[in-house]
């Protein structure tokens, strides 16, 4: 079926010799753009969109490629697969297209392909389902994802030779898109695709992205998880990459609420406890984390945090099993699973090794395969082009693969990573994630700054905090610089999403390992609003109240503040022990997309269904790292 | 160029040709009402390369047989389905065919070259896509909602009689941190940093003087507008690139609408609606 496709590319470029691509002219280049002294603005962005090249998404429906998907992120308005027009309220900054590497392309080919050349039965089956329409191309996917998980894929599918020439050719299209596309200094398409390692189902996935332009990424193919079967097989190929084109490559891991226990283990590859060598491997070639998106949020459990009355967000559902519902998930797994117990098992392991694998940023992303980056409740596209929004889709059972427990509105609305870069460029936003200094949002574009130093004083709030956090202090990401002895002191300051609810309160999470290895965690509200109403007694807060009015989906911002900002000590700090701190904002009660959905097609939801929440932002941690004796 | 041959219609024609050609030369253009089957010896080879690419393996005399027995069947099918009309009134016969026209329309536009009178022409018919947005200068004074609209209207009134009087408009007001003083902005800046619309708001404010209140993403700001720069459309070659996407990306529209439309107009069409 390539073969043929091949074909009829051949004729269209028959029909055009001659004619040479002009070069590339009339925009600047990354190094005209100028970089400001500090990070002054945060950049938004998505690193996590699936279009029409990915396997699952087209069988699902979509329709619309590399081109609508980065026209829709920097604002433009795009018609939708299912036939709606899209337009996002405000552009976002950066945009990276992450197709599953793993049979790029493919059921566009088999959709594609004459049927008379389609050997395979089961090819030929599926093909034949695409076709029958949506529900028909949904039940394929399902099938593939499935057989992707039980490693059952038919022959003609992972025979390499033949994949690589479809993705060769598929990938220098995309790439060729997103080149044109990059506008360095105000709108920056990255390259970049998803591995999809999910070994019996078991959420391994990386989302893989390069600091580079089309002639860097040119010079490999997406790296696929049927060729490599583990992480580090992955690492050798970011490896690879760099010896043969000096570029750049990082890897963000997502979805641990579905490894069933696995993507933040204690151990090695080989069931050994971890090694220095392995640690620094994971840490280098893996500095931020997708904490938050569709398919759920990873930030907490209640089983692990039964003091956190916020840590049960986006869990219901995924904590069921793995990613295909393959195998059911037992409460020892959830260790492994959730990014704050990653962050404190990371100090553990570094406390053993000298090496912390687990020393990341945290970001937000869509997940999306819609090919929309769409990351807020009020335009909630859906998973996929399969469920757009239509009236069934928050009740609707959702499942890869099973008939088990997830459901419509299970899944969130995708988040957005913030990225506190010097300029919008790629060498910019992708330098600013590998010192993790980035933060992640449950979709609100709530400005979040956080700084660690030993001298911060409220008087800095007032004056440029910005030049004292980065003069006298550290950004998120980064390690405190050496103390003296005395507690830190932090600058947190939250400024909501203009469009967005008000705040409700700003709270450090810390975490550190004690001298006898055993892991620990508090929460501290550090700032909230309206505080001559709300008292904090025996270590809770009076809640913010609650302006959701379910008949319309509307909320008011009658409670909450504008903008939080304060000066936080540590109250129990003890110079001997490793610590992260990082910040979570709190924004009021805000209808969910299962809400708008309920007024915009008159539907009643069964009151199991979640229909409003408190929205978020995770920053990445600031370690403190005692002085060795 | 002779002027025919930039005609989309044409390379519509020659790339259907060229197609008709590669399929007329492999084999698979039959006149449904021909009556013989003759599997040729390229066409034994084709079918046997096929179950290689997938088995990985030569087929064995017997499964080669049975490719081409099985290759018959499906044409002795294919054409009593073709003169029994079949293919009419299948949806995805029909859905197939149609896919495959719009493919030959559109497939080129992927690789044109847009010549810089053809950008430029495209630059001067859609300025209002490339100009540079207004610059925009304005001091504010910002004033919180949290104790209530009412409250906060009452204070901004009072602020702005003492700002209209001249009162240093540093010392007034309540903190954001969002800068009081905004020098030579994009209104698009302003909107992302204020919320939907703040700049239109300012836009229509007089200028060097404190006015409002208007309503931003956070409360109520009392405004001072300095200077709006005027809108100027830029200059091919600082906008190259995005004109060049979006004439490609509109010209791929145009041609498949155009190509359509061509045939089309050979047709009568009525439509009676219930």
């Amino acid at each position: 079926m390539a073969k043929t496709i091949a074909a009829l590319i051949g004729v269209s470029a028959l029909a055009l010799s001659g004619c040479d691509r002009v070069a590339d002219i009339g925009r600047k280049t990354e190094t005209q753009v100028i970089e400001t002294k500090f990070p002054e603005r945060v950049y938004w962005g998505d690193t996590h969109l699936h279009t029409s090249n990915s396997v699952d998404a087209f069988g699902f429906g979509v329709r619309l490629g590399s081109e609508e998907a980065l026209r829709f992120a920097r604002g433009e308005e795009v018609t939708a697969t299912t036939g709606m027009k899209a337009k996002l309220s405000q552009p976002l900054d950066f945009l990276v297209i992450a197709d599953h590497s793993d049979g790029l392309g493919v059921t566009k080919a088999i959709y594609d392909a004459p049927r008379l050349f389609i050997r395979d039965p089961l090819l030929r089956r599926w093909h034949d389902m695409m076709h029958e329409g949506p529900e028909g191309s949904q039940r394929v996917t399902a099938e593939l994802i499935d057989m992707v998980g039980r490693n059952a894929l038919p022959p003609a599918l992972v025979n390499p030779e033949q994949q690589k020439k479809t993705t060769r050719t598929i990938w220098t299209a995309h790439t060729d898109v997103v080149e044109r596309y990059n506008e360095p200094g105000k709108f920056t398409a990255f390259m970049g695709f998803e591995y999809t390692l999910m070994p019996g189902g078991d959420n391994l996935h990386r989302v893989v992205m390069f600091r580079d332009g089309k002639k860097e990424a040119d010079k490999v193919l997406p790296y696929s998880s049927l060729t490599g079967t583990s992480a580090a097989m992955l690492w050798d190929y970011m490896d690879n990459y760099e010896k043969v084109t000096g570029g750049k490559a990082l890897a963000i891991p997502h979805n641990s609420n579905v490894s069933n226990g696995l993507m933040f283990e204690l151990t090695g590859p080989d069931g050994a406890p971890m090694t220095a060598d392995y640690a620094r491997r994971r840490a280098v070639r893996e500095p931020v984390v997708e904490v938050t998106q569709i398919k759920g949020d990873s930030e907490s459990h209640p089983f692990l945090s039964p003091n956190d009355e916020f840590a049960g967000y986006g869990d219901a559902g995924w904590e069921l099993g793995n990613l295909t519902m393959q195998a059911n998930k037992t409460t020892a797994m959830f260790a492994g699973e959730y990014v704050r117990e990653a962050l404190k098992r990371g100090l553990a392991i570094e406390a053993r090794t000298g090496v912390n694998p687990y020393k990341f940023g945290m970001i937000g992303a869509t997940d999306s395969h819609t090919a929309l980056a769409t990351g807020d409740e009020n335009n909630f596209f859906g998973k996929h082009s399969g469920v757009e929004p239509n009236a069934r889709r928050a009740t609707q059972p959702q499942n890869l693969g099973s008939n088990q427990g997830r459901f419509g509105w299970h899944y969130l609305a995708g988040g957005y990573a913030g990225v506190w870069a010097k300029a919008n460029t790629r060498a910019a936003i992708f330098d600013a994630m590998m010192r993790r200094e980035v933060y992640a949002t449950t979709g609100p574009r709530i400005q979040v700054r956080f700084f660690g130093g030993w001298d911060f004083t409220a008087d800095d709030l007032k004056t440029n905090m910005v030049k004292a956090g980065y003069t006298r202090g550290v950004p998120m990401g980064a390690d405190l610089k050496p103390g003296t002895g005395k507690a830190p002191s932090f600058i947190v300051s939250a400024l909501k999403d203009p469009m967005g609810g008000n705040l409700d309160r700003a709270q450090v999470v810390k975490g550190w390992v004690d001298a006898g290895g055993k892991l620990h965690e508090k929460i501290f509200d550090v700032i909230w609003s309206e505080p001559a109403r709300r008292i904090l007694t025996g270590g809770k807060l009076t809640p913010v109240g609650d302006t959701v009015n379910l008949a319309n989906a509307t909320y008011t911002n009658s409670i909450g503040a504008a903008e939080l900002a304060t000066v936080w000590i540590d109250p129990e700090f003890d110079a001997r022990v490793k610590a992260f701190y990082y910040v979570r904002v709190m924004e009021i009660p805000t209808p969910s997309w299962p809400a708008y959905d309920a007024v915009r097609f008159k539907v009643k939801m069964p009151p199991s269904v979640t229909m409003k929440a408190q929205e978020r932002a995770y920053t990445s941690p600031i370690w403190y790292v005692p002085k060795s004796k | 160029m002779a002027r025919w041959l930039r005609e989309p219609l044409v390379h519509f024609l020659i790339t259907g040709a060229a197609i008709f050609a590669i399929y007329a030369w492999r084999g698979d253009m039959v006149d449904a009402s021909d009556r013989r089957i003759v599997v040729g010896e390229a066409q034994v080879q084709r079918l046997a390369n096929i179950w290689s690419q997938t088995w990985q393996r030569a087929p064995s005399a017997d499964e080669l047989d049975g490719l081409i027995r099985d290759y018959i069947k499906e044409e002795v099918y294919y054409r009593e389905a073709i003169r029994l009309g079949l293919d009419q009134d299948d949806a995805i016969v029909r859905k197939r065919l149609r896919a495959k026209m719009e493919f030959l329309a559109t497939s080129e536009a992927e690789t044109m070259v847009a010549s810089d009178i053809v950008l430029q022409a495209w630059l001067d018919k859609n300025p209002a896509l490339y100009n540079a947005n207004p610059l925009i200068s304005f001091q504010s004074v910002y004033v919180s909602t949290t104790r209530g609209e009412v409250l906060a209207l009452v204070k901004a009134n009072a602020l702005l009689a003492r700002l209209q009087d001249g009162a240093d408009a540093e010392k007034l007001g309540d903190s954001l941190s969002l800068p009081r003083s905004v020098t030579a902005a994009t209104t698009e800046a302003v909107d992302r940093q204020f919320g939907e619309a703040f700049a239109t708001k300012l836009m229509g404010l007089p200028k060097g003087v404190w006015s409002g209140p208007v309503a931003s993403g956070f409360g109520l700001h009392l405004v001072r507008v300095d200077t709006v720069s005027a809108v100027s459309t830029p200059k091919l070659a600082d906008v190259r690139q995005r004109v060049e996407n979006d004439w490609r990306s509109a010209t791929r529209i145009a041609r498949e609408n155009q190509a359509y439309q061509t045939l089309l107009d050979g047709y009568d069409i009525k439509i009676k609606r219930p």
